[in-house]
C-alpha cells in the first residue's frame, strides 16, 4: 500500500496536517504510537484563553481524521525505520502492535473491561487512578475500542509445564471469582484437586514477588479454589460434547499424562478410551502418592472431570502391543505409560522377602489397609523424593524405626528441603554417607542390612560430589523391611518391537509433537522424559491431544507452533512499573500511587512489606496416626490476601473473564504485532513532546509527598472527564484551600540542563486557577514564577483578568518543599518583589507547572539519512525564518511541538506550514518523475 | 402530531451540562413527544463512538429528522451534519439545540430551572427538526487562483508555495517597494539572517515564475463573488484597473510600529528613539555606533511602550506585543557584537523571550547587560540632562531601589499595532478582534481562517508575530487555500433566500435591504418578480422582515418554523 504522506503522531499537530493534507486530495498514513489519536491536547481540561473545552474541540478533529476518506489512521503502531528512496519518496516499515482485540468487530461497548481482574495506573489520568488492563483508553478516544496491555507472559504462567494460567486464577481469586478461576484451570489442565496438593509449583519459584519476601503461595491458592468448587461441586457441570467425530483414540495409561490427553480429546469430540492395567485409574496420583499428601477422594473427583466427556476407562487392561489396538480401530495412540518400574541395586540378598521397591510398597500401602508395620524396622535407600513418602507411609503404618539411607550427604539429596524436613519431624532417622553392600537374610526372609560407609570425592556429570566407599567400613542394621527407592523406569519393554526406545527405555518422540516412530503414535509423560513432575506429564497429554487432534483432521504437524504464549516478563521490568528510583514509592510512569478501582487494589510502596500467609500443617502426633491430609488449607481470607500479593507481571493475567464477557466475541489472545511496508512520498513527523518528569527536581519532592502533583494531573483532576469528579488533594481526599503553583518546573534550569523556555506553563497554572476559583470559590491560589510570559494574542488580558479575580502572584523561585505532619507542605522561596527575603510559605496543594521536554523517538527511525537535533533534542528546522518545518532530510517534515515547545494555536499554524512544504515537496517529485 | 421520524440526542459533554442541567430529567420529558421515535443521552455526542450510535440508529429506524443537543452550533453543527450524511441522512433535516452555550454555562447555580429551560430548548428544536426538508447544496467550480494583499515576508513566502503547488498568485502592495517591514532591517532573531537579503532572495525567486504576478502601488476596489470564484478588481497607481477571478483571497498586511505620543516617556527628545529606528541605525552604522555625530557609550531600553497598556489610558493597547522583549534582547546582543564597552540597561516588566528564545536573554544577560524591572504601576520617569537622558526607575529586583542612570541614548522598546487598513476592511467585510487586528475564527483551531469563506489572514495581520511566525502563518493560511482549490469546487450552502412568485409584487424593498447584491429581477410568464441568485445570497434574512407581501422564507430559518419553535418554547408560560 502506497501513500503520498506518512504523517506520524496523531495529536493535535498530526490530525491537522493530516486533515489540511486530504482536503489538498493526497493520500496520508496517520501512525500513532498509542491507542486514540488526539495527543495530549483532548485530556485537557479547558484551554487558554478562551476557556474552551478540551475535549470538545478535540472531538471533532479526531472524528473527522478517522472518517476522512484519504486519510488511514493507524493506532497502537510504531515505526521501525525510514528509508530514503531514490526518488524521492521513503520507505517505511512499521509494527503494528496487537491490542488482543479484533478491532473490526469491537463495538468499544466496555463490558471486557468491566469484567477485567487486574488494575493497573492509568497513563491517561497520569496515574492519578487505575483503569483495567483491558481498557477503552478514555471516553472519547478514536477509535472507540479496547486495548489489552500485555508486558509478556507472567513468569508463573509461563513456566507451567501444562500451560495452566496461573496468573489468571491468581487474580480470579484476588476479585472473589473462585468458579471462574476453576473453570479458567480446566481450559489447560483437568487434575486441579491433584495437581493442588502434590504439584512441586514451579510457578512458584520463578514468581517475582519471590524476590522480595517471599513468592506467592500459587499452590495453596489453587487448593483453596479447588476445595470450594468440589465442595459444592461433587459432580462436574458439564457432558460430553454435542458434536462427537467419527475417530477414536486409545489412551495408554491412566496416570496424570494419560489422563490429560484423554480429556483434551475428548473436549475435541474424539470418542476415547483410556487402558489401564491397575484396578483403578489415577496411576502415580493413585498409588505413587500417599494420601497423606493427596487424598485418594479428591484423585477420583478429578476423575470424574475426564468421565463426565464421555471418555471410558477401562481398569485391569493391560496392553502390551499397539497392532492390537489397531485391530480394535483405533485411529491413533497416546502411551503414557509412566514409569512405575523400580531399579534394583544389583547387590546380594536383593530377592530377599522383605525387599522391596518404592512403587510396590507405596501401591500396596494405597490399595490395602492390610499393611501393618507396627514395631517393625524400615529401611529406605535413596535420597530423591521417591524416598521419603515410602518413609513417611511407614511411619504412619506403625514402624517403630523408619531410616533413609542414602549414600551422599543431606545437600545433595534431590528430594525437596521441606519434604525432608517433614519425614525428620515425623520421626524418621537419615543416615547419610552409607549404603548398603548386601541384604541379609535366612529362609528368604530379610533380617539385616550390611552398608559401607561412603565419603565424597570430585563432582560427576550431575554436578553432586561423586560418592566413594570407604574401605573395610561394613556396618550391619537389623532390619525388617528394606524399601528401595533409587529410581524408578518406564515399562515399555513391550512395544520394543513396535517402537524405538532410547537406551533407558524411555520412548524416542518428536519433542514439540511427541509423535513417535509411528506417524499415529504419541507419546509422553515419564515414559519419556523419566521420572519427573505430574505437571510435565499433564502438559505432555495436552500437548499430544493438540497434534493427534491436528493428524486426525488430515492436517500437518509441520512448522505447527503448540505453545504460542509470550515471552516471560522479567522482573527487572516489573519493579520498575512499581517503584520510583528511589525505590519505596510511586510507580513505573514516574508518578504516584493511583487511587485504586473498587476492591482491585495495586500494590505499591509497601511491596516489600506484605509478607506471605503462614502455611500452616497438622501437628506431627496427630498426623503420623492416620492418613489425614498434613497441610491445613487457606481460609478464603488468607487466599485472597495472598492473590492480593500478586505483582500482576505480565499486566493481563489471561483469566479470559474478556473473553466471556465480550459479546462480539473480538478477544483473541493468538493475535500478535504485524510488520508492514509501505511507501510514501514525503514524511510529516509530529511526535509532540514529552512532560518533564518531575521527580529529576528532587527538592521540590514530587514522588515522594502525595499533595505535591504536576499540572497535567491537575489539569486531568479538571477536566470534564475527570478522575474524582471533585478538585481534591491526593493524601486525604480534603478540598484543598490554598494551593500554589510553582511555574519554570524543568523549564529555565540549568541544573536539569534545560536552558529554555517551554512557553505554555505560565498561561496553563493561569488557565488552572481561574478554574480552581471556579470550582473553589474559596480557595487561595498563589502562583510562583519568574516572568509571567503571557505573550499570545489574549494572552496579557487572561492574565490581567486573573489577577483581576484575586490570584496571588509571587515573582520568585522555590528553592525547596517540605512536607508537615498534616500532609501540607511548606515552601521556600525568594521573595523578590517584597523585601527580597527567603521566605516560607504553607500550602495544602502544591501544583507542579512542568514544561517540556524533547521526544525523541525520532532519533532511531532514519536508517541511511541523518535527522538533524537541536542543542535541546528537539528536531532541528535548517532555517525556520523561511522554510518553517523542514527538517535535514529533503522530504522529511516536522509539526508542531517536535521541534519546539509550542503552544496549541503555534503548533496548528507550523502544522499548517509543514503541510505547505509537504504539498510542494511532492508536486515537485511528481513533476520530476 | 407528525409523521415525522426524529432522533433527539441529549449531550452530556463529559459534566459541561450535566453538571447544571438534569439531562436525564430532560430525555424522560421528551421522549414521548410527537415524532420522537428516538431519546438518548450520550457522554459525549461528538465522540466517535456517540456518532456511530446515531448513524446506527438513522438507519434502523428509519429516521427521517435528527436533534442534537450540546454545544453551540458554532462548535458542532459541521460534525453532526457529516455525521448524516455518512448515515444518509440529509444534512439539512438535523437541528442542533444549544444546551451548553445558552443553558448549562449560563445557569450554573440554578439547577432546576435550567432543566426546565433545556426541556423547553429540545422541544423547539424537535419543533424546528418537524418542519425541516431536504436541501441540497449548490457545488460550484473554483478557479485555481490566489490574490494576496501585501508584499512583506509572509505574502511573498505565501506566493512562492502556492506556484510551487501549481497554483497562479496575484500579489499586490499598497506602497511603491516590496518588502514590508522585513525588507528594511539587517540581521534578525532568531537565525541572524538580514532581513534585506531574505525580502531579495524571496523577490528574485518570484520573479521568475510565470504563475506570480507582483503590483505595486496596488489596492483592492472591489471585490464580488463568492468562495472558490471572487471576482476582484485592483486599481493599480491612479489609473489602471485590472479585474482578476481568484478562488481565495490572503490578507498579508503586516502591522504598524506603535508611535509613541510626544512626551511618552520623554519620546521627542533628542536622543530617544524606537526600537525600529534603533535597529535601523544600528544595521547601518559601520565602525563605531554613533547617534547624531555622538558617539554612544551608554544605552537604555523601555520595554513595553506601546504594549500591556493601563485600562485607564484613553485607547489603551491591552496587549502583549510578543516579538518587542526577544528583539530588544537580540538589538542588544548586536550592540555588544559591535562595541563590548558600552553599557546596556534594560528596564523590562516580565521578560518574554518565550521559548528558545529565552537563549538570546540568556546571552544578553551574559554580555553584561543590566536588566531591571519596573512595576506595571510605576513606570520609569525620564528627563534630560544636558547632552545625556536622565532615567529615574524603581527596580524590583533590589527590592525596589531607585536607581538614575544617565544614557546617550533611550531605546523605547515599541510594539506592533495594527494596520490601518480602513478600505479594505471594508470591501472584505474583515472581522476586527478587540486589539484591532484581524479576527480569525477561532484563535486555537483556525487561526488563519475568517468567517468569510476563502477569505483568509497571515502574518502579523491577525496580531504580533515574530519573523518565523509571520511566514508560518502565511504558509498555514496558503495550505487553507491550496484545500479549497486543489479539490476544485466547493460545496455552497442552501440556507438561502427563497421568493414565492405567486405573492411577489416586484416592489424592489428586497433588492435594497441585501447587502450581497443578491436579489435580481425576473421575469417569469410575464410577471417581473425578484429572485435571490443562490451563488450570492448568503441567507442573511435582512430581505424578509421588509417584503410587503411577505413572500421571502429563508429556507432552514422559515416563518413556520420561528414560529413553532418560539411556540415550545412559551407553551404553559402564561
Amino acid at each position: 500500500m502506497n501513500y503520498d504522506v506518512l504523517v506520524i503522531g496523531g495529536g493535535i499537530a498530526g490530525m491537522e496536517s493530516s486533515l489540511t493534507l486530504g482536503d489538498m486530495g493526497y493520500k496520508v498514513l496517520l501512525v500513532e504510537k498509542e491507542a486514540s489519536i488526539g495527543g495530549k491536547m483532548v485530556l485537557l481540561s479547558k484551554v487558554f484563553p478562551t476557556l474552551d473545552c478540551a475535549s470538545c474541540i478535540s472531538t471533532p478533529k479526531m472524528a473527522s481524521t478517522a472518517h476522512h476518506p484519504n486519510i488511514t489512521v493507524s493506532t497502537s503502531s510504531e515505526i521501525d525505520e525510514i528509508i530514503n528512496q531514490d526518488n524521492g519518496g521513503f520507505l517505511v516499515r512499521l509494527n503494528r502492535k496487537s491490542t488482543y482485540v479484533n478491532s473490526a468487530a469491537c463495538t468499544g461497548c466496555g463490558e471486557c473491561e468491566a469484567a477485567c481482574t487486574v488494575a493497573k495506573a492509568d497513563p491517561f489520568n497520569f496515574d492519578l487512578v487505575a483503569h483495567r488492563a483491558i481498557h477503552i483508553p478514555f471516553p472519547q478516544a478514536v477509535p472507540k475500542k479496547a486495548v489489552m496491555i500485555r508486558e509478556g507472559t507472567s513468569p508463573c504462567s509461563f513456566t507451567c509445564p501444562a500451560g495452566v494460567k496461573a496468573h489468571g486464577y491468581v487474580s480470579l481469586v484476588r476479585r472473589g471469582k473462585y468458579e471462574e478461576a476453576f473453570h479458567l484451570h480446566m481450559e489447560d489442565a483437568p487434575l486441579p484437586g491433584s495437581l493442588s496438593r502434590a504439584c512441586y509449583a514451579p510457578c512458584e519459584e520463578v514468581c517475582t514477588r519471590g524476590e522480595l519476601e517471599g513468592s506467592v503461595p500459587i499452590r495453596a491458592i489453587k487448593r483453596f479454589m479447588v476445595d470450594r468448587y468440589y465442595e459444592k461441586h461433587p459432580n462436574p457441570e458439564y457432558g460430553p460434547p454435542e458434536k462427537i467425530k467419527n475417530k477414536k483414540v486409545a489412551v495408554v495409561g491412566s496416570g496424570p499424562g494419560g489422563l490429560s490427553a484423554a480429556y483434551h480429546l475428548a473436549r475435541r469430540g474424539y470418542s476415547t478410551t483410556v487402558f489401564e492395567s491397575a484396578p483403578k485409574a489415577g496411576g502415580m496420583l493413585r498409588y505413587g502418592i500417599p494420601a497423606y499428601r493427596l487424598p485418594k477422594d479428591i484423585v477420583d473427583r478429578d476423575i470424574k472431570n475426564i468421565i463426565a466427556l464421555g471418555v471410558s476407562i477401562k481398569t485391569e487392561s493391560p496392553i502390551v502391543s499397539l497392532k492390537s489396538l489397531k485391530d480394535q480401530g483405533f485411529d491413533a495412540i497416546f502411551l503414557a505409560l509412566g514409569t512405575m518400574e523400580g531399579f534394583k541395586m544389583g547387590i546380594e540378598g536383593e530377592d530377599l522377602v522383605g525387599v522391596t521397591d518404592c512403587m510396590t510398597f507405596l501401591k500396596q500401602t494405597s490399595s490395602s489397609d492390610k499393611v501393618d508395620l507396627r514395631g517393625k524396622t524400615v529401611m529406605v535407600i535413596g535420597g530423591g523424593n521417591a524416598a521419603i513418602d515410602p518413609a513417611r507411609m511407614a511411619i504412619r503404618l506403625g514402624a517403630s524405626n523408619v531410616i533413609i539411607q542414602y549414600r551422599r550427604s543431606r545437600t545433595e539429596m534431590p528430594a525437596h528441603d521441606w519434604e525432608v524436613s517433614a519425614a525428620l519431624e515425623e520421626g524418621v532417622e537419615l543416615q547419610v554417607l552409607k549404603n548398603p553392600k548386601r541384604f541379609i537374610g535366612s529362609n528368604n526372609h530379610l533380617e539385616a542390612v550390611e552398608s559401607l560407609a561412603m565419603r565424597l570425592g570430585e563432582p560427576d556429570e550431575s554436578g553432586r560430589r561423586r560418592p566413594i566407599p570407604i574401605d573395610a567400613s561394613e556396618q550391619i542394621f537389623p532390619v525388617d523391611l528394606v524399601i528401595l527407592a533409587i529410581g524408578l523406569k518406564p515399562s515399555t519393554s513391550p512395544f520394543a518391537n513396535e517402537l524405538k526406545l532410547n537406551r533407558n527405555g524411555t520412548i524416542q518422540v518428536n519433542e514439540e509433537t511427541l509423535q513417535t516412530s509411528q506417524s499415529s503414535v504419541f507419546a509422553g509423560g515419564d515414559a519419556v522424559t523419566g521420572p519427573s513432575m505430574i505437571v510435565n506429564a499433564i502438559g505432555h497429554g495436552k500437548r499430544a491431544a493438540f497434534y493427534i487432534d491436528r493428524l486426525l483432521k488430515g492436517e500437518s504437524l509441520e512448522g505447527i507452533i503448540f505453545d504460542n504464549r509470550l515471552p516471560a516478563t522479567e522482573a527487572s521490568s516489573v519493579f520498575s512499573r512499581y517503584q520510583s528510583d528511589d525505590g519505596n514509592n510511586g510507580n513505573g510512569h514516574g508518578h504516584r500511587q493511583p487511587l485504586p478501582i473498587v476492591g482491585m487494589e495495586i500494590p505499591h510502596k509497601s511491596l516489600s512489606k506484605r509478607p506471605p500467609a503462614k502455611k500452616r500443617e497438622r501437628p506431627v502426633a496427630e498426623r503420623i496416626r492416620s492418613m489425614v491430609e498434613v497441610e491445613i488449607p487457606f481460609s478464603e481470607e488468607e487466599a485472597r490476601y495472598s492473590a492480593n500479593r500478586c505483582l500482576d507481571c505480565g499486566i493481563c493475567s489471561e483469566c479470559h473473564e474478556c473473553v466471556r464477557a465480550c459479546p462480539a466475541n473480538a478477544i483473541d489472545f493468538s493475535l500478535r504485532d504485524e510488520e508492514q511496508t509501505v511507501e510514501v512520498k514525503s514524511v510529516i513527523i509530529s511526535t509532540g513532546f514529552n512532560l518533564f518528569d518531575a521527580r529529576l527536581k528532587p527538592t521540590y519532592g514530587y514522588g515522594k509527598f502525595p499533595n505535591v502533583i504536576t499540572a497535567m494531573q491537575m489539569d486531568r483532576i479538571l477536566a470534564p472527564t475527570r478522575p474524582y469528579n471533585d478538585v481534591i488533594r491526593p493524601s486525604d481526599g480534603k478540598a484543598p484551600d490554598n494551593i500554589a503553583y510553582v511555574l519554570c518546573t524543568g523549564s529555565r534550569d540549568n541544573s536539569i540542563g534545560n536552558p529554555i523556555c517551554s512557553r505554555v506553563c505560565c498561561m496553563y497554572s493561569i488557565k488552572q486557577a481561574q478554574l480552581i476559583m471556579g470550582a473553589l470559590p474559596l480557595a487561595d491560589v498563589t502562583i510562583y514564577y519568574i516572568d509571567i510570559r503571557a505573550f499570545g494574542k489574549g494572552y496579557d488580558e487572561f492574565y490581567e483578568q486573573a489577577k483581576g479575580m484575586g490570584i496571588y502572584f509571587v515573582k520568585g523561585r522555590v528553592a525547596q518543599i517540605n512536607e508537615k505532619d498534616n500532609g501540607n507542605l511548606s515552601l521556600h522561596y525568594e521573595d523578590i518583589e517584597g523585601d527580597g527575603g527567603l521566605k516560607q510559605a504553607e500550602h495544602d496543594l502544591v501544583i507542579l507547572s512542568t514544561g517540556f521536554s524533547p521526544n525523541i523517538d525520532y532519533m532511531h527511525m532514519f536508517k541511511n539519512s541523518h535527522l538533524e537535533s537541536d542543542p535541546q533534542a528537539y528536531i532541528r528546522e535548517i532555517d525556520e525564518d523561511i522554510h518553517p518545518g523542514k527538517t535535514s532530510i529533503d522530504g522529511v517534515f516536522v509539526a508542531g511541538a517536535a521541534s519546539a515547545p509550542r503552544d496549541i494555536p503555534d503548533s496548528i499554524i507550523h502544522s499548517g506550514a509543514a503541510v505547505a512544504q509537504t504539498a510542494a515537496y511532492i508536486e515537485r517529485i511528481r513533476a520530476k518523475s | 402530531m407528525t409523521d415525522r421520524r426524529i432522533g433527539v440526542y441529549i449531550c452530556y459533554c463529559g459534566g459541561n451540562i450535566s453538571d447544571y442541567v438534569e439531562v436525564e430529567k430532560v430525555r424522560e420529558a421528551i421522549c414521548h413527544d410527537s415524532g420522537v421515535v428516538v431519546a438518548k443521552t450520550t457522554m459525549f455526542a461528538c465522540s466517535d463512538a456517540a456518532q456511530e450510535e446515531m448513524i446506527e440508529d438513522i438507519k434502523t429506524d428509519k429516521l427521517d429528522g435528527l436533534v442534537v443537543a450540546s454545544c453551540s452550533p458554532k462548535l458542532h453543527l459541521f460534525t453532526f451534519r457529516a455525521m448524516a450524511v455518512r448515515a444518509g441522512l440529509n444534512p439539512y433535516q438535523y437541528v442542533q439545540v444549544n444546551l451548553r452555550e445558552q443553558d448549562s454555562w449560563a445557569h450554573q447555580h440554578d439547577m432546576e430551572n435550567a432543566t426546565e429551560k433545556g426541556i423547553r430548548l429540545v422541544r423547539a428544536g424537535i419543533a424546528k427538526c418537524t418542519l425541516t426538508k431536504p436541501l441540497e447544496t449548490m457545488r460550484i467550480e473554483t478557479t485555481p487562483k490566489v490574490l494576496i494583499i501585501g508584499a512583506g515576508v509572509a505574502g511573498l513566502r505565501a506566493a512562492l508555495t502556492l506556484s510551487d503547488m501549481g497554483l497562479s498568485v496575484f500579489v499586490i502592495e499598497k506602497e511603491s517597494e516590496i518588502g514590508g517591514w522585513t525588507g528594511k532591517f539587517g540581521r534578525m532573531f532568531s537565525t541572524d539572517n538580514k532581513g534585506s537579503d531574505l525580502i531579495s532572495t524571496l523577490y528574485n525567486d518570484a520573479k521568475q515564475r510565470d504563475n506570480i504576478k507582483i503590483f505595486t502601488s496596488a489596492e483592492l476596489v472591489e471585490k464580488g463573488g463568492n468562495v472558490g470564484d471572487f471576482s476582484v478588481v485592483i486599481q493599480v497607481r491612479e489609473k489602471e484597473k485590472i479585474s482578476l477571478n481568484v478562488g481565495t483571497i490572503i490578507v498579508a498586511t503586516g502591522f504598524d510600529s506603535y508611535r509613541p505620543s510626544e512626551g511618552e516617556f520623554g519620546y521627542g527628545y533628542d536622543g530617544i528613539v524606537t526600537l525600529p529606528d534603533f535597529k535601523q541605525l544600528l544595521d547601518n552604522s559601520k565602525g563605531s555606533l554613533i547617534f547624531r555625530g555622538r558617539k554612544i557609550k551608554d544605552i537604555a531600553y523601555i520595554y513595553c511602550v506601546g504594549s500591556r497598556q493601563s485600562p485607564e489610558m484613553e485607547n489603551p493597547n491591552l496587549y502583549c506585543s510578543r516579538y518587542c522583549c526577544t528583539a530588544a534582547a537580540h538589538t542588544s546582543i548586536g550592540v555588544y557584537e559591535k562595541n563590548e564597552n558600552i553599557h546596556q540597561y534594560h528596564l523590562y516588566r516580565d521578560m518574554r523571550t518565550y521559548g528558545k528564545y529565552e537563549l538570546l536573554f540568556t546571552d544578553a544577560l551574559n554580555n553584561g547587560s543590566i536588566f531591571m524591572k519596573y512595576a506595571d504601576d510605576y513606570e520609569p520617569k525620564v528627563s534630560k540632562a544636558g547632552d545625556k537622558i536622565r532615567i529615574t526607575v524603581k527596580d524590583e529586583l533590589t527590592q525596589g531601589e531607585e536607581f538614575e542612570i544617565e544614557v546617550d541614548l533611550l531605546v523605547l522598546v515599541t510594539g506592533m499595532v495594527p494596520r490601518e487598513n480602513d478600505k479594505l476592511i471594508d470591501i472584505l467585510k474583515l472581522p476586527i478582534g478587540r486589539d484591532g487586528f484581524f479576527n480569525e475564527i477561532h484563535p486555537k483551531l483556525r487561526p488563519v481562517e475568517t468567517v468569510i469563506d476563502g477569505v483568509f489572514i497571515a502574518g502579523a495581520s491577525q496580531g504580533p508575530k515574530t519573523l518565523a511566525e509571520s511566514v508560518a502563518s502565511s504558509m498555514a493560511a496558503v495550505a487553507k487555500s491550496a484545500a479549497l482549490l486543489m479539490k476544485g469546487y466547493v460545496d455552497l450552502e442552501p440556507l438561502i433566500a427563497k421568493i414565492d412568485i405567486d405573492r411577489c409584487i416586484w416592489c424592489d424593498e428586497c433588492t435594497k435591504a441585501c447587502p450581497y447584491n443578491a436579489i435580481e429581477r425576473i421575469s417569469v410568464d410575464g410577471k417581473e418578480v425578484a429572485r435571490a441568485i443562490p451563488a450570492l445570497c448568503k441567507g442573511g434574512g435582512a430581505c424578509v422582515p421588509l417584503c410587503p407581501q411577505n413572500a421571502i422564507d429563508v429556507e432552514g430559518y422559515t416563518d413556520g418554523q420561528i414560529t413553532a419553535m418560539i411556540d415550545s418554547l412559551i407553551k404553559g408560560i402564561n
